[in-house]
């Protein structure tokens, strides 16, 4: 290693208001290595992050890099300095294609310049098919998927040319074969002596990528280690200070009576076709296959924001049409959503609120609105979910990413919904918060809930599901048993099986 | 927001509403000293006096009401440019059902109320069912309610000769404050419980801050913005029949340009145009401030000279706005103005590796 490294922070410290998110930090990153970021939600990765980028100033502390020190870090200057950095949440422009958006972080800006359209495609493909992706560089971005925005932002990282490449949970929603693909371009990074902070919850990429890792807690670096001197259970006990079981809990329920019954169910505009399966009461019945794969679009047209436009809904062993989200709601249909910033929480509106947002005829049945009530059932979710949060009255704005999660799951689970459907529950969430997701997910099964689970992390679906449908091109192409060989997961995705039964 | 949201006394005491407050104030105070007068008689004329501070409340009710009808419209960021017009529609419509159609005075106001609401139901169809955006939906409105207030009265007519039982309500005093204030205060009270204190208010935030949200929250969006555009047209067809009762007449160009003296003192109140924040409160502190102003301009011995009060309210009213606009816009503006930078940066040079 060379002796001045890349980027070196010492004694950093930042304050939201009142809440204290970095309190003397030092962190210290060198050429060619992939160096993790780990922590429990809320711990202060993300601020960190945002003050080397310099999209935030920090209150305190030195930033120094390739041996200089720099006051005064803007996004402008980083950039110059060869930063670039893949967000938790994509900032793209949604209304531009691609292949402009790439452009804008590309190409040199100049007034008066003519555009030269095929050069930028063609760039555009090639940064593309570097990652393996398979998306249209003509594309709106508006269009793309959240797993198919992050790989646009982890070529224009790749196109920038940077020296130090932060990935902030870039993984976040992609499934396992787009993880190795970014798996890969993270190895040739490293080849090439580019700099990697890596950010994840799933300790396995850490084992399988980092050098060295540093676990922060409670906004203070608790120890830097080289990943080949650490266990996972060590690693653990640094972030939450205590034991978590990695072990997903056993399916304890016995599946009752069919609470969602479909039977060719399609939805046109948004490409779900023929899907029939049953789910029962009691049972996790999770849904795996590719991103693009349908399974959100499912979720869609199950919670009458795309309403069904084929086949049969069978709801307790009533025909439903759900034309709305409404509808939905009112059949005991909740829908934990994929993008919580769009749509699980309002960003502006305190928690409490955010949490309370579906129940509002049952918590007040006379329209009055009970501030009491309402506070006090924010406060139990608040506790059982451990969210970090400095009030119930804090915007959803001001919480970390995997904590506005919770409280998107925390909305719904008030419902006390009959079918629960999941969309990446624990994307984002760490890994305590994610065994007590799990717990809970488990938890309601056995109580009598049918809850349909999808996931990209094929570990969870496969250990947390009684079955597993395996979806792909907008349609079930198979029904699995839980605990599968992920290898028959994997290729009923890919379509290379025969159709199983359950 | 005000509701559930503690907040320590300092912020308390820097909110828009409380900056509008002092402002307020500063400005009754002024034309209080500058504005009054001794006549030659000995007796004191202009804005100190009783009966002028009422009869600014008396003008202020319709304006203020059109408000209160635009704050929810607003606060779900959309908005209502037809109340003004609507509020012609109804009065006419009020008249000639009284005087043509031989109703008897409260059986007209309440077909003229249900009316009005109906005439919200139309906007409301044409946004929610159609999809179309507020703006424009209610800038053809606008032109069509005034439109049928002229087509109706060919221009011509004006209903009057109201018994004097009714003209009460918009000229003499009840309880000691012009009748028509009770009625304002009334409303007001409403709109205020309906958007702090129950789930309807709360919904319309909701849809205001973000409208994909709350449809996937399992709100109903539609009906929502439905409700409000109703209770718009409600409200204007209640300040139709106050407009008519001061002044003793129905004619087809009440209440012109009365729509965006209402969306100034909304916006002035604190409310976003964009939707989400704002507060009932807010807005009556907004038509207060601007009634004040014009009012009190007309009491300056200086402004009467000149004989531009209208002229200088118009000028003030406006500075005021920008002012308020400049000072709720400036942070939104900043931070995305340094998100934008942050996400379309110039490239950097690549470094030689
Ligand atoms: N804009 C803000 N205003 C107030 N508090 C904030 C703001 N941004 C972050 N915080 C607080 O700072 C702390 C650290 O947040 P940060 O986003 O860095 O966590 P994180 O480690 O990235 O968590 P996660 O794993 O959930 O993404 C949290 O307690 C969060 O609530
Ligand atoms: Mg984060």
């Amino acid at each position: 290693m060379s002796p001045a490294p890349l980027l070196q922070l010492r004694q950093l410290v930042k304050n939201y208001g009142g809440v204290r998110a970095l309190r003397g930090v030092d962190f210290d990153l060198h050429a060619g290595e992939v160096h993790a970021l780990l922590g429990e939600n809320g711990a202060g990765k993300s601020t960190l992050i945002k003050i080397v980028t310099g999209a935030h100033q920090p209150d305190g502390g030195t930033i120094t890099l390739a041996g200089e020190t720099v006051t005064a870090l803007t996004p402008a200057t980083a950039r110059t300095l060869g930063i670039a950095c893949i967000y938790q949440q994509p900032a793209l422009f949604p209304d531009l294609t691609v292949a402009e958006n790439l452009a804008l972080r590309l190409e040199p800006a100049a007034a008066g310049r003519r555009v030269d359209w095929p050069a930028r495609r063609t760039r555009a493909r090639e940064l593309l098919a570097r990652l393996g992706a398979a998306i249209d560089p003509e594309a709106e971005v508006r269009s793309l998927s959240m797993p198919e925005q992050q790989l646009v932002e982890i070529a224009c990282a790749l196109g920038s040319g940077a020296r130090i490449v932060i990935m902030d949970e870039p993984t976040a929603s992609l499934t396992q074969k787009e993880q190795h693909l970014l798996f890969a371009v993270v190895r040739e990074l490293r080849q090439s002596s580019v700099g990697v902070i890596y950010i994840s919850h799933r300790l396995e990429e850490i084992f399988a990528l980092a050098d060295r890792v540093t676990v922060l807690r409670d906004g203070q670096s608790v120890g830097t280690h080289p990943v080949s001197a650490i266990n996972e259970a060590g690693l653990i006990r640094l972030m939450v200070g205590r034991e978590v079981s990695q072990i997903y809990p056993a399916s304890e329920s016995v599946a009752r009576e069919v609470v969602l019954s479909l039977r060719g169910v399609g939805c046109a505009a948004s490409g779900v076709h023929a899907v029939s399966f049953d789910v029962r009461a009691g049972e996790v019945f999770g849904l795996g296959g590719l991103v693009g794969a349908g399974r959100t679009e499912l979720a869609r047209v199950l919670f009458g924001l795309t309403p069904a436009d084929a086949g049969e809904i069978t709801l307790n062993g009533q025909r439903v049409t759900l034309p709305s989200p409404q509808a939905a709601v009112a059949h005991g249909i909740a829908y934990v959503p994929e993008d919580r910033r769009r749509h699980g929480v309002v960003l502006e509106l305190p928690i409490a609120h955010n949490m309370t947002m579906a129940i509002h005829r049952h918590l007040f049945p006379h329209t009055w609105l009970r501030f009491g009530a309402e506070r006090g059932l924010a406060r139990e979710f608040i506790r059982d979910l451990a969210v970090k949060c400095s009030s119930p009255d804090a915007p959803g704005a001001s919480l970390s990413g995997g904590n506005q999660q919770k409280v998107s799951l925390a909305r719904w689970l008030a419902t006390k919904p009959k079918l629960l459907i999941l969309d990446e529950p624990t994307q984002g969430v760490d890994v305590g918060a994610k065994s007590e997701i799990h717990k809970i997910v488990r938890r309601l099964a056995k109580d009598g809930l049918a809850v349909i689970l999808i996931s990209s992390d094929l570990p969870e679906v496969i250990g947390l599901s009684d079955r597993i449908g395996v979806m792909g091109g907008g349609t079930l192409r198979a029904i699995l048993p839980g605990q599968s060989d992920p290898h028959v997961v994997m290729s009923a995705a890919l379509g290379t099986a025969e159709k199983g039964a359950a | 927001m005000t509701n559930s949201v503690k907040r320590d006394w300092k912020s308390v005491l820097l909110s828009h509403e409380m900056l509008l407050l002092y402002v307020l104030v500063a400005e009754w105070l002024f034309f209080f000293f500058a504005g009054t007068t001794t006549n030659r008689r000995g007796v004191i004329v202009g804005f100190g006096t009783l009966d002028r501070q009422f009869d600014i409340l008396r003008h202020s009710c319709e304006i203020g009401l059109l408000a209160l009808a635009l704050t929810p419209v607003i606060i779900t960021a959309g908005i209502d440019l037809s109340v003004g017009s609507l509020l012609g529609l109804c009065a006419i419509l009020f008249g000639k059902l009284w005087h043509d159609g031989g109703l008897s005075l409260p059986l007209a106001a309440f077909l003229t109320l249900g009316i009005g609401t109906l005439a919200g139901g139309l906007n409301a169809t044409l946004i929610t069912a159609l999809r179309l955006p507020p703006l424009i939906v209610t800038l053809g409105t606008y032109s069509l309610f005034r439109g049928l207030a002229e087509a109706i009265t060919h221009g011509a007519i004006t209903y009057t000769d109201f018994p004097a039982s009714f003209l009460f309500l918009g000229q003499e005093r009840w309880l000691g404050l012009p009748a028509q204030a009770w009625l304002f205060l009334l409303v007001a009270v409403a709109v205020w419980l309906l958007m702090h204190r129950t789930t309807f208010g709360r919904g319309f935030r909701t849809i205001g801050f973000s409208p994909e949200g709350a449809r996937y929250a399992g709100l109903p969006v539609g009906r929502r913005l439905a409700l409000v555009y109703m209770l718009a047209g409600f409200i204007a067809a209640v300040a139709a029949i106050i407009y008519t009762a001061r002044l003793g007449q129905a004619k087809a160009d009440a209440g012109t340009g009365y729509e965006l003296f209402a969306i100034t003192a909304v916006v002035l109140g604190g409310t976003s145009i964009f939707g989400g924040s704002g507060s009932v409160h807010g807005t009556l502190l907004g038509v207060a401030a601007i009634a004040v102003l014009k009012n009190g301009l007309a009491c300056l011995p200086v402004v009467m000279r000149l004989n531009a009060a209208e002229e200088m309210s118009g000028l003030l009213t406006g500075a005021l706005l920008l002012l308020a606009l400049t000072g709720s816009v400036l942070p939104k503006m900043l931070s995305t103005f340094r998100a934008h930078r942050h996400a379309a940066q110039p490239p950097s040079p690549s470094p030689s590796s």
